[in-house]
C-alpha cells in the first residue's frame, strides 16, 4: 500500500460514522434495485417454468378464437394424420390445504408422453392409466406433496371459480432434476375429461399441442397440412407466442418498478456525492499540501475515486445481501400484484440469478464512482498553495451560484426538451425526470442563499444573535451546506413526487369507481385475477339470481379474451341499459351516436389504455377473431377505464352473441326496486344460490371498498420503494448535517471560548440544522410537484395510457416538511452532544 | 548545466491577478539569479508578493510574463503535470504552518517525497530514518503530527523538505508560528542541513532574526525586487 493509499485509508477510518452511513446509503440503494430485479425475475421465471411445463416439447399450438376451441378439431387433426398431437385443457385451482394455487393441466395420457415425458404418463410408465382416465384423480409433484403432508390415495379439496371438487391423489411425479422440480412444483395433472368438468368446458379444449418436424422444408409442408385441417376461426401459432404475450403484458409494470427501484439508488448516489464532496472540501488543505509536495492532479483524482470505490464495493456487497433478504419479502407482494392485475402466478421460491447480482453490484459501484467524479475533479483543483483561505472559496462559490443555477435551468430545460421530442419512450420520461432532479440540485445553492438571507433578519429578531449566526452560517459555508441541502431536497422531492402520484392515481380510480358502479348489487364468481375476471357464472346460478324478488333491473357482463389484428384482446360484452351513458365517460367520440351504433351494428368502444397501447381511435376498424372468422368492428368511441392497463374492447351483448357461440356470463349487476333494501336483496340472493357455485354477491359499497383494497395492494410495492427512498434520504441528511457540524468543531471551540455555554452552542447547531432542513423541505415541495406532474402526465401516460387527475394531498407535503426538519434535528443532536462533552481548548487545538 | 551557471534564474517575471474588473500586478519585471548552495532571504511586508514569488519559483503557479529556469529547466515551458513532477524531485518546502499530512505518521511524512519520486521502499525507510535522526526526532517516527509540538512539527517539515535531496528548498515564514528560541533552533537546523548538502535555500520572511544567517538579502517592495548586501553577510555562517 502506498503512502497516499494509507493516508486515504486513515481518513476513511477516522470518520467511521460518516463512511458507515454512506455505505449504508449505497447498500440500501443497491438492495432495493437488486430485490426488485430478483422479485421480477423470480415471478417471470416462475411463469416461464409453468409455461414451459405445460408447453413441454410442443413446437406449435392450435388455439380457438377465445379461450377455448371445440374438441372436434382434435379429432379432425388426428384423422388428417397430424401426429404426435395432444389435447390440453388448462386452468387454475386453489387447493384448500395450504390455500395454494395450482396450475391444472388436463392431458390425454396416451397422446401426451411425446410432449411432457417428465409427467410419467404413457403406456411404458407405471401409472394406472385406467384409473387416471376414468376416475376423479390427479397427479402432483412428490416434493410438493411432502410439503403439504399428502400421499397417494389422499383426497384433495379443489376450488375452481367458486365450486369445490374432491379429487384423489393417484400418484406422485418424481422430478429427475432441479429444473423439473421447480417446473412441476405447482402443477396438478388430470385427465383431459376431468379438466373439462373442473373448468366447465364440456366438449372444449384450451389448445392442441403439436410437434412439427425440425427440418424446415418438411415443417412447412406439415404446417400447411395442419392449416388445411383446421376449421375457420381456429388458429395455428408457435408455442412460444404465449410467453411473449405474457411478457408484453407486464412489460410496462416491470419497467416502472425497475425505474422506481432506481430512485433509491439515485438518492443513494446523491448521498455518495455529498459524502465525497464533503471529504474533499474538508481535506482541501491536505490535498493542497500533497500537491505542493509533487502529487499530480491525476494521482489526486485516482485517490478520491479509489476511496469512492472502497465505499462502493463495501456498500454494494452489503446491498446484495440485503437485496436477497428484501427480495424474499417483495416477491410475494409482487406475485400478489401480478395476480391482482395480470395473470395467475405462484412463486414458491426466489430465483437468485448471478446476472442480477452482478448487475446490482456493478450498478452500485458504477453509481458510486459516477457520483464521486465531480468531487474527484474538484479535488484536483485544490489550490496548491496554502495561502488561499476558505473564505475565498466560499466567496467564489457564492459568486458562482447564479451560474450554477443557470446551468441547472439548462439541464432541466434539456429534460423538458427530451419529453417534447419523444412521444412514447418510458425511459426518456425517466431520463427527463433525472434531468429535472439534477437541474434542481444545481439551482439549490442560489435558492439557499436567497432563502437564508431572507430569513436571517426575522430569525435575528426572534432568537437574537444565535439566530442571525445560524442563518448567516448557512450562506457563509455554502460549499458544504449547499450540497447537503441539494441532496436532501432531491431525496425528499422524489418521495413527494411518488406520494402525489399514488394519491392522484387513487383519487382518480376512486372517482371512476363511484361513477361506473351505479347498480346496487354485483355478482361474480371468485377469480384468481382480480382485474381480469373471465370466470363464468354457472347458468343455474344466474337464472336463480335473476328470479329473486325485488330486482328492478339486471345487466350482464361477459369478459373473454379474443385475438384481434392488433394482439390479444380482452373483450367485454355488456347489455347497455338506460343509464349506461352516465357510467361510461367518453374521452373521444359522441356518446349518443356511439351507443346507438354499439347497440345496433358491429361497432365497439375501446378503453383509453387500449386506444393508447394499440393506437386505435374513433373511426378506426378493429378486426376481431370471432366464431364466424375474422370480422371488422368500427370503433365508435374511447372511454375512460382504470380497470385494466392492458385495455378492453367493449361491445353489446347482442352483437357478441351474433359473433360468438357463447351464452356464458362473467358477472351480473342488479338494481333493487324502490321497496327492497339492498341488504335484504343480497340476503335473498345468497339464500337462492346456497349450495350451488360459490359466488361473490356484493353491494356497490363493498365492491368499491374491495376494489380500493386491491388498488392499495397493487401499490404496496411502490409504497415500500418510496419508504426505502425516504430511508436513504433520511440517512443522507443525517450524514450531511452531522459531517457539517463535526467539521466545525474549531468554530464551536471559538464560540465556547468566547463565552457561549454548551446549551447555547447546542441551540445554535440545532437551529442551523433545522433551518437547513426547513429550507430543503420547502424547496422539495415545488420540485416534488413537478416530478409528480411528470410521473402522472408523462410516465403513467406512456406506460399505461391513463389520464389521471393530479391532486396534491396536504398530508404528503406535510410529511415532506416534517421529514426534513426531524432528520435535520436528529442530525444536530449528536454533534451537540459531543460538543457539550468536549473541552473548547481541545477543539481549538484540533482545528 | 555548466557548474558556474546559477541554479535559479528568473528573467523579467511579471504576475498579474484579475480582481473583479481590475488587474492587480503583484510582481513587476522581477529578475534574479541564485547560485547553488546559496542561503537567500526574501523580505517584504505582508501582501508584498513573497508567497507569489515562491509559488512561481516552485512551478505551482505560472507568471503572466517572463522566464523561470531552475537547474537549467525552463518551468514556463512545462505543463502542469511536468511542473508537478519537477517539483516532487527538485524542490523541498517548509511552510509557516508546518503543513504536515495529518493522516500520515512522522516517518511516513518524511518518506512521502521519496515515494513520490519512485524510490524503493527499503531505501525510503533508511533515508527517512536518517533524516529524522538528523532533526532529533527518530523516537517520534511512529507518532502522528497532532501529537507533536509546533517546533517538533517544523523539524519534521525540515526533514521532509530535504529527504529527497532537492536542488532547492523554499521556506515560507518557517518561524512564523514558533516562539523565538524554537524558531532559532529550526533555522539553525535548516541552515546546517542545506549547507551540509550544498542545497540552495530561499527563505521568505519578515523576521529580521533570519538576516544574519543569509548570504543574500532580497527585498520585495511594490512588486519589484531589490537586493541589499548586508555588512554581516557570511558572518554567522
Amino acid at each position: 500500500m502506498t503512502l497516499l493509499q494509507r493516508s486515504s485509508r486513515r481518513y476513511l477510518t477516522q470518520h467511521p460514522w460518516l463512511m458507515g452511513l454512506s455505505v449504508l446509503g449505497v447498500a440500501i440503494g443497491v438492495a432495493v434495485v437488486v430485490s426488485i430485479d430478483l422479485a421480477n425475475t423470480s415471478a417471470s421465471r416462475a411463469f416461464e417454468l409453468s409455461a414451459e411445463t405445460v408447453t413441454g416439447a410442443a413446437t406449435h399450438q392450435v388455439v380457438g378464437t377465445g379461450e377455448t376451441l371445440d374438441d372436434n378439431v382434435y379429432r379432425r387433426l388426428r384423422e388428417a394424420g397430424v401426429r404426435p398431437s395432444a389435447p390440453i385443457v388448462e386452468g387454475y385451482a386453489t387447493l384448500q390445504r395450504g390455500d395454494r394455487t395450482f396450475q391444472v393441466i388436463g392431458i390425454d395420457p396416451l397422446a401426451d408422453a411425446a410432449f411432457r415425458p417428465y409427467l410419467g404418463t404413457g403406456t411404458s410408465g407405471d401409472l394406472d392409466l385406467g384409473a387416471f382416465m376414468t376416475q376423479d384423480v390427479a397427479l402432483m409433484s412428490a416434493p410438493t406433496a411432502r410439503e403439504l403432508s399428502l400421499s397417494s390415495g389422499d383426497t384433495l379439496q379443489v376450488d375452481v371459480e367458486g365450486s369445490t371438487y374432491s379429487v384423489s391423489l393417484l400418484g406422485l411425479i418424481e422430478p429427475r432434476n432441479e429444473r423439473t422440480r421447480r417446473s412441476v412444483a405447482n402443477l396438478l395433472v388430470v385427465d383431459v375429461s376431468m379438466a373439462q368438468r373442473l373448468f366447465d368446458q364440456s366438449g372444449r379444449l384450451s389448445r392442441i399441442d403439436l410437434l412439427a418436424p425440425s427440418d424446415e422444408g418438411t415443417q412447412t409442408a406439415y404446417l400447411d397440412r395442419v392449416r388445411q385441417a383446421l376449421p375457420e376461426g381456429v388458429q395455428l401459432r408457435r408455442s412460444d407466442t404465449r410467453t411473449e404475450t405474457v411478457a408484453q403484458m407486464t412489460k410496462a409494470f416491470d419497467l416502472n418498478l425497475t425505474a422506481l427501484s432506481l430512485l433509491a439508488l439515485i438518492v443513494g448516489a446523491f448521498l455518495i456525492y455529498n459524502t465525497m464532496t464533503f471529504s474533499i472540501v474538508q481535506r482541501r488543505g491536505l490535498l493542497g499540501r500533497l500537491r505542493a509536495l509533487g502529487v499530480t492532479r491525476a494521482q489526486v483524482f485516482r485517490l478520491v475515486l479509489g476511496e469512492a470505490a472502497v465505499l462502493g464495493v463495501v456498500g454494494s456487497g452489503l446491498g446484495l445481501l440485503l437485496g436477497i433478504v428484501l427480495a424474499s419479502g417483495l416477491v410475494q407482494l409482487l406475485a400478489q400484484t401480478i395476480n391482482d392485475l395480470y395473470f395467475v402466478v405462484e412463486v414458491s421460491e426466489l430465483s437468485i440469478s448471478t446476472w442480477t447480482l452482478a448487475k446490482g453490484g456493478l450498478l452500485g459501484l458504477g453509481t458510486t464512482l459516477l457520483a464521486a467524479l465531480p468531487p474527484a475533479r474538484e479535488a484536483t483543483n485544490a489550490p496548491v498553495s496554502t495561502v488561499l483561505r476558505r473564505s475565498t472559496q466560499e466567496t467564489t462559490l457564492q459568486r458562482r451560484a447564479p451560474w450554477w443555477a443557470g446551468l441547472g435551468l439548462l439541464v432541466a430545460g434539456a429534460g423538458i426538451l427530451l419529453l417534447l421530442v419523444t412521444q412514447q419512450s418510458i425511459w426518456a420520461g425517466y431520463g427527463a425526470l433525472f434531468c429535472l432532479l439534477v437541474g434542481a440540485a444545481l439551482v439549490t445553492p442560489l435558492a439557499v442563499m436567497v432563502l437564508a438571507n431572507g430569513v436571517w433578519p426575522l430569525l435575528g429578531r426572534l432568537t437574537g444573535v444565535i439566530g442571525r449566526m445560524a442563518a448567516r452560517g448557512i450562506v457563509a459555508n455554502l460549499s458544504r451546506t449547499g450540497v447537503a441541502i441539494a441532496a436532501l431536497t432531491v431525496a425528499i422531492a422524489a418521495t413527494v413526487g411518488v406520494g402525489i402520484m399514488i394519491d392522484s392515481f387513487r383519487g382518480t380510480v376512486s372517482d371512476w369507481l363511484r361513477q361506473s358502479l351505479q347498480a346496487d348489487v354485483y355478482v361474480q364468481p371468485p377469480s384468481l385475477v382480480f382485474r381480469r375476471s373471465t370466470a363464468t357464472l354457472d347458468s343455474t346460478v344466474a337464472a336463480r339470481l335473476r328470479g329473486v324478488e325485488g330486482i328492478a333491473a339486471s345487466y350482464s357482463v361477459r369478459r373473454v379474451t379474443v385475438q384481434a389484428d392488433v394482439g390479444r384482446t380482452e373483450l367485454v360484452a355488456v347489455e347497455p341499459g338506460t343509464n349506461t351513458e352516465e357510467i361510461y365517460q367518453f374521452k373521444s367520440g359522441n356518446p349518443e351516436t356511439a351507443w346507438d351504433a354499439v347497440r345496433s351494428s358491429p361497432s365497439v368502444l375501446v378503453s383509453e389504455p387500449y386506444s393508447y397501447r394499440y393506437d386505435v381511435g374513433v373511426g378506426d376498424t378493429l378486426r376481431l377473431q370471432t366464431d364466424r372468422g375474422q370480422r371488422p368492428f368500427a370503433v365508435k368511441g374511447v372511454y375512460f377505464d382504470y380497470g385494466s392497463d392492458l385495455g378492453v374492447v367493449l361491445m353489446s351483448r347482442s352483437t357478441y352473441e351474433q359473433y360468438y357461440d357463447d351464452q356464458g356470463v362473467s358477472g351480473l349487476a342488479f338494481t333493487a326496486d324502490d321497496t327492497t333494501s339492498v341488504d335484504a336483496l343480497i340476503a335473498d340472493m345468497r339464500a337462492s344460490v346456497a349450495g350451488l357455485q360459490d359466488v361473490l354477491i356484493r353491494s356497490n359499497k363493498a365492491l368499491r371498498e374491495t376494489s380500493m383494497q386491491v388498488f392499495d395492494r397493487t401499490f404496496t410495492i411502490t409504497t415500500v420503494l418510496r419508504l426505502l427512498a425516504i430511508a436513504v434520504a433520511f440517512i443522507g441528511v443525517l450524514t450531511a448535517l452531522m459531517a457539517l457540524a463535526l467539521e466545525r468543531r474549531r468554530e464551536m471551540g471559538v464560540l465556547r471560548a468566547s463565552g457561549m455555554t454548551p446549551p447555547q452552542v447546542g441551540g445554535y447547531l440545532t437551529l442551523q440544522s433545522s433551518l437547513m432542513g426547513a429550507i430543503a423541505g420547502l424547496l422539495s415541495l415545488p420540485l416534488g410537484y413537478v416530478l409528480a406532474y411528470v410521473l402522472v402526465f408523462v410516465i403513467n401516460k406512456r406506460s399505461f395510457g391513463w389520464t389521471l387527475q393530479l391532486t396534491v394531498p396536504t398530508g404528503v407535503l406535510l410529511q415532506a416538511l416534517v421529514l426534513a426538519v426531524v432528520a435535520a434535528l436528529l442530525a444536530g443532536l449528536y454533534p451537540t452532544w459531543r460538543m457539550a462533552r468536549s473541552s473548547p481548548a481541545v477543539a481549538l487545538q484540533d482545528g | 548545466m555548466p557548474a558556474s551557471s546559477p541554479l535559479v534564474e528568473l528573467n523579467a517575471l511579471t504576475k498579474t491577478y484579475r480582481e473583479g474588473d481590475q488587474d492587480r500586478t503583484v510582481l513587476r519585471d522581477v529578475s534574479l539569479h541564485l547560485d547553488r548552495g546559496a542561503f537567500s532571504v526574501l523580505m517584504g511586508r505582508s501582501g508584498a508578493g513573497k508567497s507569489t514569488l515562491l509559488n512561481l519559483i516552485s512551478g505551482i503557479d505560472l507568471p503572466t510574463s517572463g522566464r523561470i529556469r531552475i537547474g537549467g529547466t525552463d518551468l514556463t515551458e512545462k505543463s502542469e503535470t511536468e511542473r508537478t513532477k519537477f517539483r516532487r524531485t527538485n524542490i523541498g518546502f517548509v511552510f509557516q504552518s508546518f503543513n504536515l499530512i495529518s493522516t500520515l505518521t512522522v516517518a511516513e511524512n518524511v518518506r512521502l517525497p521519496l515515494e513520490l519520486a519512485g524510490n524503493t521502499p527499503r531505501a525510503d525507510h533508511d533515508r527517512a530514518q536518517a533524516m529524522l535522526d538528523r532533526v532529533g526526532l527518530a523516537d517520534r517516527a511512529d507518532a502522528f503530527p497532532d501529537r507533536l509540538s509546533g517546533g517538533e512539527q517544523q523539524r519534521v517539515a525540515v526533514a521532509r523538505a530535504l529527504t529527497h535531496d532537492p536542488l532547492l528548498v523554499l521556506a515560507d515564514e518557517p518561524t512564523g508560528n514558533l516562539d523565538y528560541e524554537t524558531g532559532q533552533a529550526v533555522l539553525t537546523l535548516l541552515g546546517d542541513l542545506v549547507r551540509d548538502t550544498d542545497t540552495t535555500l530561499l527563505v521568505a520572511t519578515h523576521d529580521p532574526e533570519v538576516l544574519p544567517r543569509a548570504d543574500r538579502v532580497l527585498h520585495l517592495h511594490g512588486g519589484t525586487l531589490h537586493e541589499e548586501v548586508p555588512e554581516y553577510v557570511g558572518a554567522s555562517r
